[in-house]
């Protein structure tokens, strides 16, 4: 039976921007394993920043008893990252384009834009409190990740 | 992160090292806006160097666009140097790149305030 292999990394973090950087690290090195291109890794590094921040200091409000999950599920196909906050959620169509004409010199509003220009899907649910992202990889896993060579066709 | 702040005549140059993310960019917020209130309301001419920069998100941009709408407001103008091709790609993909105006060397971006 050809099951597909599924790798789950799980991070917790409280709510402190001091924190982000764990994000970083943690990203950065799941991409490099992955394989991502250079472009695809930046992308993705910017996109789960975006939507640390965007949980920490939007939805939790940097509440220190509040936590934002971050779940990274590979796979052979793509990277997915579910993350969940615990604040009160937005809803995406009332947040304003920033890339309108009137909005282009505001110094707040791109994080989501960005999110979703970097990624290959953004979805939300439960009101924004968790955000599904996903990026197609580019190159096939490695014997060392899959314990096997995947077959091209 | 570290900021390099120094002046050649009346342009003030930021050598900006490391990441321009999340909690790090209030300090490049902080020393733009202590030139912006120094300078009094007179014009601000101010390069933001960014070759040691390698990575920006929302907040980054954040600073430098309101850098740029403080510093235009009193007549000045704020320019971006050595920026990689990571940022640059993040500028256009914000519709900046019309905004600001980007050297590849020091001289051309002291000489284009002349």
């Amino acid at each position: 039976m050809d099951e597909k292999q599924q790798l789950r990394i799980s991070l917790t973090l409280s709510s402190s921007m001091q924190l982000i950087y764990l994000l970083d690290t943690v990203i950065s090195d799941i991409l490099k394993e992955m394989k991502f291109d250079e472009e695809a890794q930046e992308h993705v590094n910017l996109a789960v920043i975006e939507a640390g921040t965007n949980a920490i200091k939007h939805g939790n409000k940097e509440d220190i008893d509040k936590t934002a999950t971050f779940e990274f599920i590979i796979d052979e196909e793509k990277l997915t990252i579910i993350v969940t906050d615990e604040g009160e959620g937005f809803e995406r169509e009332e947040v304003a384009n920033p890339l309108d004409p009137e909005n282009l010199l505001k110094s707040s509003g791109r994080g989501l834009f960005l999110m979703e220009a970097c990624m290959d899907e953004v979805a939300y649910s439960e009101n924004g409190t968790i955000v599904k992202m996903v990026k197609m990889r580019n190159s096939p896993m490695s014997e060392i990740e899959n314990g096997r060579s995947i077959d091209a066709n | 992160m570290q900021i390099n702040l120094r002046h050649k005549g009346s342009v003030t140059i930021l050598d900006i090292e490391g990441n321009l993310v999340g909690p790090n960019t209030i300090a490049l917020k902080n020393i733009i806006d202590d030139q912006i209130r120094s300078a009094d309301s007179e014009p601000v001419y101010m390069i933001l160097n960014m070759e040691r920069v390698q990575m920006m998100d929302s907040s980054g941009l954040g600073v430098i666009v309101a850098a740029y709408a403080s510093i235009q407001r009193n007549k000045g103008r704020v320019v971006l140097l050595n920026i990689g091709g990571n940022i640059r790609s993040l500028i256009i993909m914000a519709k900046l790149v019309t905004i600001f105006d980007r050297y590849d060397t020091e001289a051309e971006a002291i000489a284009s305030f002349l």
